[in-house]
C-alpha cells in the first residue's frame, strides 16, 4: 500500500507541513504552574520525531478567568516564551511543525480554581460545569480580544509556526456563535452576523498582533449536535463567513459540546471515522484546508479519506498517543509494526477527567518519553534465558520488551491462543476491538523471534527441570469463585462463562454488577442481543458506573434501555438462593437499609470480581535465581496495569 | 457545389476520454501522452448526423474538417466519410493546433473562407473542456452569424432557423442569414452507425491534407505565435468530495447522531433459530438457499 495522499505535503498559510497527518489538540495535565514542561517537550517530540507532520498543542488559556481545571497552561504570561522556544526547537529538529491552541472556555470552566467568576456571552450555566457565569460586558469581549491578540504574539515569539483558535466543543467563541448559550439583546446576539461579532474581533485581533505572514486557523464545531444549538447547516454559512474575511488559513473541526462529550472522544462503540460526513460537509462549502479527526487510527483509512476528497489534513489524537511511530511505520510500509489504538479511552481520557497524568493503556513510555522514549531501551549486560508463563497482555508485553534487550525468551501459555483475558473481554458486545490490543502484540512476537509454547500448562517441576534463568510469573486472574453466599449453588454464571459461551442461562437472568465497568454492562447487553431478558442489580447509585470517564456511559446505558435490560441500584446483594428456573437475590438498600427479594430468574450472573491465580508464583518462590510476578496475579486489575508491569519488567531484567 | 448550392463543413474535434485519470508530464505543463484514450468529440458526431440529415432532404454536400497533428484525426474523417460525408479535409502543420483560441480560430476562419460553405456545424461543448470559444471567435472574424447551443435546425432558401436554449428550459426560434455557424447542443442527435460496407469504402477514400502553403498563412499567424495566452503550470484541482451521508439538518439532533454513530448502516438483527438439532440444521440451510449460498451443492 503506497500513501500517495497522505505523505504529500500541504501548504497550509505560510507553513508547508510534510504531511497530511495532525497530532491533535488534547489535555495532557503536564502542565505544572501553568506553565509548559519538559514532559511536554519530550511529548511532542516523540511525536515529531515519529513523522507526524503537524502537531497542535492543547488547548493554552488567553484570560485569568479561563481556568478549566488545575493544570491548564495560561498563554498571557510572557514566562511561557522560553519554554515555548525549547519545544519548538526540539520539534522542528525532527520537521514537523506546531502550532499551539489558544482558547477562553467561557462558561464551559471552573471558578473555584481561578476564584475569579466565569465570563459568558449569557448567564447559563455550563451541563458539565453548572456554574452561574457572568455575563460579560463589550469591555469584556474587547479585554478577551486583546488578550487573544497578545498570547498570539507569546506563541510567535515562543518560534512555533502557528496558532489555532479554539471555537470548538469548549470555547467561548462556539458559546457566542450558538443560540443555545447566547441570549443577548445587544450587538453580540441575535443574528447570525451579531453572533459572529465577538469571534471574529477575536481573529482580527490575532490577525493584527501577528502579522499577514503567520498562519492562523481557527477549529470550529461542525455539528452542537443538541436542539436548538448549531447543525451542519448552519456551521457551513460560519464557515463561508469565517472564511470571507481572508484571516484565516485553515479550518480545524470538533463535534457535540458538553451535552454530549461522548460524541468530542469516542469510545470504540462509536464507529471508525464517525465526523467524516461532517467534514465532507463543511469542505463542500469552503476552499480552506478542512481538518477531520475523530477516530481515524489507521493510514489505510486516513489515505481513502483523503483521496474521496472528504478533508485535506488528517486529525489523530489517540492513534499516535498509543504508537508516536504510526506515521513513519506507514510511509514505510512497516505496517504489521503499527500498534493500533483501540479507543477503550481508559488510559487517555478516561485519566483527563480526574485530574490524572495522560497516559495510554497500550503504551506506558506516554508521558515518560525522556526516560522511556524511542532509542532508550539498552541491550542487557547479562543476556539470560528468561521463561515467561502466561501469554496475556502482561506477559507479551514482558516477552516483547525482554527479547527487545536480547534476552532468549519463551512464552508459555496454557490456552491454545495469546492473549489472556483480553480474548475474554472482546466477546462482550461492541467490545470486539479490544481483542486488538492482543494482535498488535502477538505481530511483535513473531517479528522478535520469541518462542511462543502454546497449549502447555507449566508446572513447577517443568520449570525446576528447564531451570531458566529468570522466571516472570503473568498467571492472571480469574473471577472469584464465592463471591456471595449460594454463589455455589446452581444456574448461577461469572461473566467468563457467558462470554465464553459455557452458561446455559435460560430466558431472565439477574446480573448482579459490582464492577461498574464493561466486564458487567457488555456481558448484560451480550446476553440482551440474544433475547435474554436480562435485569441489572448494582450498589452502585447507577448501573456502569466506571464507564463515566470513558464517555462510555451515555451510549452504553442507551443500548441497555433500548435492549430493554432494567436496573436496580443501591443493593447490597447478601444472598442468592433457589433452584435454576427459581432464582432469588435477597439483599439491602445501602441508604435505607431495607431488606428485599428480588426473583424468580432463571439464572444468575455475577460480575463480583475477580482472584489471583498465584498457584505457580507460590510453589517457584525461593526455588528458582530469579522470580517476577506481574499483572492480574499480582492484584486483579486491569489491562493497562498488566501491560505496565510487563513493560517494566521486561526493561529491567 | 450541388445542384441547389447548398454545402455544409463540420468540423470534427479531439477530446480526450474523461473516464480514465489524466496523468500530467513536463513537470505539469502537459498532458502526458501516450494513455489518455482520444475519441472525436460526441457533440460533433452529432453535428455531422445534422449534416447528414440536411444532406439527405436537401441534398448537401457535406464536408468533414479536422485540425490537429498527426495521423491520428484521420479514423474521426474516416469514420465521418462512413456516416456518409462527401470529403474529408485534415489540417495539419507545426504547431498549428497548439496555441489558445484566438490563434485556432485563425485557422478555422482560413478553412472556411476556402471552402466558403453555406453552413458550419460543429458540437457546442468540448466532452472534456466544456466551452470551446474558437467556432464562435471564427465565426465572429469572418462576420458570420453564429448561433449557441443549437438543439435543432432547419434550412431554407438563403436563411436558417435554429432552435436553441433558453433560460430554464424555454426554447429560443432564431433566423439567421446563410452562411452561417451553428453549434450543436450534445443530445440532441444520436449519431447513425455506419454499416460494414461503408466503413471499408471509407477504409480507402481519400483524405485531402492542407499545410500551411494550402491555407496560405505564414507560420507566424498560427499556433504559438499567434497566441495571446500562454500556458503557465496544468496542476490537478483539489479533488471534489465524494458524497457521504451528512446528517439533515432538519433532522432532530437525536436522529443526527444515530445517523453518524450508525455510519449510515443499520445493522442487520441476527435470527434465532431454536428447536430440535434437525430442525435447526433445516432451518440454517434454508437459510443459506435464500441467501443463494448454496447454489451447485448437492441435494
Amino acid at each position: 500500500m503506497t500513501f500517495k495522499h497522505l505523505f504529500s505535503p500541504l501548504k497550509i498559510g505560510k507553513v508547508e507541513v510534510r504531511n497530511r497527518i495532525s497530532f491533535q489538540p488534547h489535555l495532557t495535565n503536564f502542565a505544572v504552574d501553568c506553565l509548559p514542561t519538559e514532559r511536554h517537550m519530550h511529548y511532542w517530540g516523540e511525536r515529531a520525531r515519529g513523522g507526524v507532520g503537524l502537531i497542535i498543542t492543547e488547548e493554552m488559556s488567553v484570560h485569568p478567568t479561563d481556568r478549566a481545571y488545575e493544570k491548564l497552561v495560561e498563554v498571557f504570561h510572557p514566562e511561557v516564551i522560553p519554554h515555548f522556544r525549547r519545544i519548538a526547537d526540539r520539534v522542528h529538529e525532527f520537521e514537523a511543525r506546531i502550532f499551539a491552541q489558544l482558547n477562553h472556555n467561557g462558561q464551559q470552566c471552573d471558578g473555584t480554581i481561578s476564584r475569579l467568576p466565569v465570563w459568558a456571552p449569557s448567564p447559563v450555566p455550563d451541563v458539565l460545569f453548572r456554574e452561574t457565569p457572568k455575563e460579560m460586558e463589550p469591555e469584556d469581549i474587547e479585554e478577551v480580544a486583546r488578550y487573544f491578540g497578545r498570547c498570539a504574539v507569546h506563541v510567535r515569539e515562543g518560534g512555533f509556526d502557528g496558532v489555532e483558535l479554539q471555537f470548538g466543543h469548549s470555547s467561548l467563541a462556539r458559546q457566542f456563535l450558538s443560540p443555545l448559550t447566547n441570549f443577548r439583546t445587544d450587538e453580540f446576539g441575535g443574528s447570525l452576523e451579531n453572533r459572529m461579532r465577538a469571534p471574529l474581533m477575536f481573529i482580527e485581533a490575532v490577525r493584527r498582533a501577528v502579522g499577514d505572514d503567520y498562519t492562523v486557523g481557527i477549529r470550529l464545531c461542525a455539528d452542537e449536535m443538541i436542539p436548538g444549538g448549531l447543525d451542519l447547516a448552519q456551521v457551513q454559512e460560519i464557515a463561508r463567513r469565517f472564511e470571507a474575511t481572508g484571516l484565516i488559513d485553515f479550518m480545524d473541526l470538533s463535534i457535540a459540546t458538553f451535552y454530549n462529550l461522548y460524541l468530542v472522544e469516542g469510545s470504540m462503540h462509536t464507529p471508525l471515522g464517525y465526523t467524516v460526513p461532517l467534514a465532507a460537509g463543511i469542505r463542500e462549502s469552503v476552499k480552506l484546508p478542512v481538518f477531520c479527526t475523530g477516530r481515524i487510527n489507521d493510514p489505510v483509512m486516513a489515505e481513502k479519506v483523503l483521496a474521496a476528497g472528504q478533508a485535506d489534513m488528517i486529525g489523530m489524537c489517540r492513534a499516535l498517543i498509543c504508537d508516536p511511530f504510526l506515521p513513519k511505520k506507514a510511509e514505510e510500509g512497516r505496517m504489521e509494526e503499527i500498534r493500533y489504538c483501540v479507543a477503550d479511552n481508559q488510559g487517555c481520557i478516561g485519566r483527563m477527567g480526574v485530574n490524572k497524568l495522560l497516559g495510554c493503556i497500550q503504551n506506558p513510555a506516554v508521558g515518560l518519553e525522556a526516560r522511556w522514549g524511542e532509542g532508550s531501551l539498552r541491550p542487557a549486560a547479562v543476556k539470560k534465558r528468561v521463561m515467561v508463563v502466561g501469554g496475556g497482555p502482561a506477559g507479551m508485553w514482558a516477552a516483547k520488551m525482554a527479547a527487545l534487550r536480547g534476552h532468549r525468551v519463551d512464552l508459555y501459555e496454557r490456552g491454545d491462543e495469546l492473549g489472556g483475558q483480553v480474548l475474554i473481554a472482546m466477546k462482550g458486545a461492541g467490545r470486539d476491538e479490544f481483542g486488538v490490543i492482543a494482535r498488535n502484540e502477538k505481530a511483535q512476537l513473531d517479528r522478535l523471534g520469541v518462542t511462543v509454547h502454546l497449549g502447555v500448562e507449566v508446572t513447577e517441576a517443568m520449570v525446576l527441570e528447564q531451570a531458566p534463568d529468570a522466571v516472570i510469573v503473568a498467571t492472571g486472574s480469574v473471577p472469584k469463585a464465592h463471591p456471595v453466599a449460594g454463589a455455589d449453588g446452581p444456574a448461577v454464571f461469572n461473566v467468563w462463562q457467558v462470554l465464553e459461551g459455557e452458561a446455559e442461562v435460560g430466558q431472565s437472568v439477574c446480573l448482579i454488577d459490582y464492577d461498574g465497568h464493561h466486564r458487567a454492562t457488555s456481558t448484560a447487553e451480550h446476553l440482551a442481543d440474544r433475547g435474554v431478558e436480562v435485569h441489572i442489580i448494582t450498589s452502585s447509585l447507577f448501573v456502569g458506573a466506571e464507564l463515566g470517564p470513558l464517555q462510555d456511559l451515555y451510549l452504553t446505558r442507551q443500548r441497555l434501555l433500548q435492549k430493554g435490560v432494567t436496573f436496580t441500584p443501591d443493593i447490597a446483594v447478601m444472598e442468592v438462593t433457589g433452584e435454576a428456573g427459581d432464582k432469588r437475590v435477597k439483599g439491602f438498600n445501602v441508604y435505607s437499609n431495607e431488606w428485599g427479594e428480588w426473583g424468580p430468574y432463571d439464572s444468575l450472573v455475577l460480575a463480583m470480581g475477580q482472584e489471583v491465580d498465584d498457584r505457580l508464583y507460590k510453589a517457584l518462590k525461593g526455588k528458582v535465581k530469579e522470580l517476577h510476578r506481574i499483572g492480574d496475579c499480582v492484584a486483579p486489575r486491569k489491562v493497562d496495569m498488566a501491560i505496565w508491569e510487563g513493560h517494566k519488567v521486561g526493561r529491567e531484567i | 457545389m450541388t445542384a441547389n448550392g447548398l454545402s455544409v463543413v463540420v468540423l470534427l474535434r479531439e477530446v480526450l476520454d474523461p473516464r480514465p485519470p489524466v496523468r500530467l508530464a513536463g513537470g505539469g505543463v502537459m498532458v502526458r501522452e501516450p494513455g489518455p484514450r482520444r475519441l472525436v468529440n460526441p457533440a460533433d458526431l452529432e453535428a455531422l448526423e445534422e449534416a447528414m440529415l440536411l444532406a439527405e432532404g436537401r441534398g448537401a454536400r457535406v464536408t468533414a474538417v479536422a485540425v490537429g497533428p498527426g495521423r491520428r484525426l484521420e479514423d474521426g474523417l474516416r469514420l465521418a466519410l462512413a456516416m456518409g460525408a462527401h470529403r474529408a479535409v485534415r489540417v495539419d502543420g507545426p504547431g498549428l493546433w497548439e496555441g489558445d483560441a484566438v490563434a485556432r480560430a485563425r485557422v478555422l476562419a482560413r478553412v472556411v473562407e476556402i471552402l466558403s460553405p453555406s453552413l458550419v456545424l460543429a458540437g457546442a461543448r468540448l466532452l472534456d473542456r466544456g466551452d470551446d470559444p474558437a467556432p464562435a471567435l471564427a465565426a465572429a472574424g469572418l462576420g458570420l452569424p453564429c448561433c449557441t447551443p443549437v438543439v435543432s435546425a432547419r434550412v431554407g432558401d438563403g436563411e436558417a432557423t435554429a432552435t436553441r436554449k433558453a433560460d430554464r428550459g424555454a426554447r429560443d426560434v432564431v433566423a439567421l442569414p446563410l452562411p452561417c455557424v451553428l453549434l450543436m447542443e450534445g443530445g440532441a442527435r444520436e449519431p447513425r452507425y455506419p454499416d460494414l460496407d461503408a466503413v471499408l469504402a471509407a477504409l480507402g477514400a481519400p483524405v485531402e491534407t492542407w499545410g500551411l502553403p494550402e491555407l496560405g498563412l505564414p507560420e507566424r499567424a498560427v499556433g504559438e505565435h499567434a497566441a495571446l495566452l500562454r500556458p503557465e503550470r496544468l496542476v490537478h484541482p483539489r479533488p471534489d468530495p465524494t458524497p457521504v451521508p451528512t446528517p439533515d439538518p432538519d433532522a432532530p439532533a437525536f436522529e443526527r447522531i444515530r445517523t453518524l454513530l450508525s455510519g449510515g448502516i443499520r445493522a442487520r438483527a441476527g435470527r434465532v433459530h431454536e428447536g430440535s438439532a434437525g430442525e435447526v440444521v433445516e432451518g440454517l440451510l434454508r437459510i443459506l438457499e435464500e441467501e443463494g449460498l448454496l447454489q451447485g451443492a448437492a441435494p
